[in-house]
């Protein structure tokens, strides 16, 4: 008998252990007109060698690569677009990932055309703005970003609740089957 | 690992396991006693729990299945029992998918089915501690196959998606390990406290 009690212990420790559901998810942020972001399992762990695949707003393909051994990837693109990315870790498990052409906000500095040939030079304040709007830009991007991954980290996970829920609504099949097969006895 | 997501198999494939899972689930449901209603539920209850806990293993992370057990336990009733558990993962979790909810019942159902079927006997008659290794290398085997199902699943879809073997094994053979040492020891528990719970589902 002790060591029933012993087994209902190890059983209980053992599901009392942090649900952490086990699934592939994707995490993408855009800084400094950059993409930048990794792949992760929630539960632990982060895929390496992973094909990263990015595709425009047409959905054509617009860069490939594979994560490195953090799972991250890199990409800078040439302008602002709807692009959605997708990682594949080659064991039945895949993600997708959303960035709206509105996260682009104002491209680099470097980036921006150079207004030549004009024989007044461009008022001030608009370069100015431009770089205020840069740099404002980054500084929100390195603020929110943990932000981001800590929402994508909590979104996906299996909480008590959740796993109570589901038991429940096994309990109330096995009721409804009971119930059922009680009828069809009554009738015979 | 074994939830296959929506959008990655063609339509043959999810087609096909729909089919065969309903089959097998039609069939076995006409085997469903008022007696083995509980347990089916029980072990539907334990499957859907534990394979939500996922234990990080290298560059991924496993989580148990329990098909040697509850085919040994329950017999054929393991298709609606794993079938249940991954509609409410998929529905609650976004863990598979309803599409694939097929092919992910049939390549973690049908090897614990077979594995109880061909070892119940065996295990019924053997003495506690033989039990324990039988049941133990029948719950390694049902995960290989479980592996061996997924990885059909994703190449007959598109040849892309052919898992690499270095995954595989990277993920499966501790899984392999986990469920032999699990299944093993639940099994001579069962074996010397509750003989009558390892009679795959025709308890008398």
């Amino acid at each position: 008998m002790s060591r029933a009690l012993l087994l209902a212990l190890a059983l209980l420790l053992a599901s009392a252990m942090p649900a952490a559901a086990h699934r592939l998810k994707l995490f993408a942020t855009v800084e400094d007109g950059a993409i930048t972001g990794y792949a992760f399992f929630i539960g632990g762990g982060r895929p390496q060698g992973s094909t990263i695949v990015i595709r425009d707003g047409a959905g054509t393909e617009v860069f490939r690569t594979v994560t490195d051994d953090e799972g991250r990837f890199a990409w800078t693109p040439a302008g602002p677009d709807r692009f959605t990315v997708t990682v594949d870790a080659r064991d039945g498990h895949a993600a997708e990932t959303v960035l709206e052409a509105e996260r682009f906000g104002a491209a680099p500095p470097s980036r921006s055309p150079a207004p030549a040939g004009t024989p007044t030079a461009p008022p001030p304040s608009t370069s100015e703005a431009a770089m205020v709007e840069a740099a404002v830009d980054r500084a929100v991007a390195r603020q929110i970003r943990p932000l981001l991954e800590a929402y994508d980290a909590a979104e996906g996970r299996a909480r008590f609740n959740d796993v109570m829920g589901g038991i429940g609504m096994i309990i109330g099949l096995a009721g409804m089957a009971l119930w059922a097969s009680a009828r069809r006895r009554k009738d015979r | 690992m074994a939830h296959i997501p929506d959008g990655l198999l063609s339509l043959p494939v999810l087609a096909g396991g729909w089919v065969a899972t309903g089959g097998l689930a039609a069939w076995s449901l006409r085997r469903l006693r008022e007696e083995t209603i509980p347990t089916t539920a029980v072990m539907a209850a334990v499957f859907f729990s534990v394979s939500l806990v996922a234990v990080p293993v290298g560059p991924s992370s496993v989580h148990l299945l329990l098909a040697g057990l509850m085919g040994l336990m329950i017999g054929p009733l393991t298709v609606p029992a794993v079938m249940v558990g991954l509609a409410l993962q998929a529905l609650m979790f976004g863990f598979g998918g309803l599409l694939s909810l097929g092919v992910n019942t049939l390549n973690i159902a049908l090897p614990g089915v077979v594995a109880g079927l061909l070892l119940g006997p065996l295990v019924g008659r053997a003495a506690p501690a033989r039990a324990a290794v039988l049941a133990a290398l029948g719950a390694a085997l049902a995960v290989l196959a479980t592996g061996g199902g997924v990885a059909l699943a994703l190449a007959l879809s598109s040849p892309d998606y052919l898992p690499s073997a270095r995954v595989l094994l990277l993920t499966y053979l501790p899984l392999m390990a986990a469920e032999a040492l699990i299944t093993g020891f639940a099994v001579h528990f069962l074996k010397r406290v509750r003989p009558e719970a390892l009679a795959g589902g025709d308890r008398p």
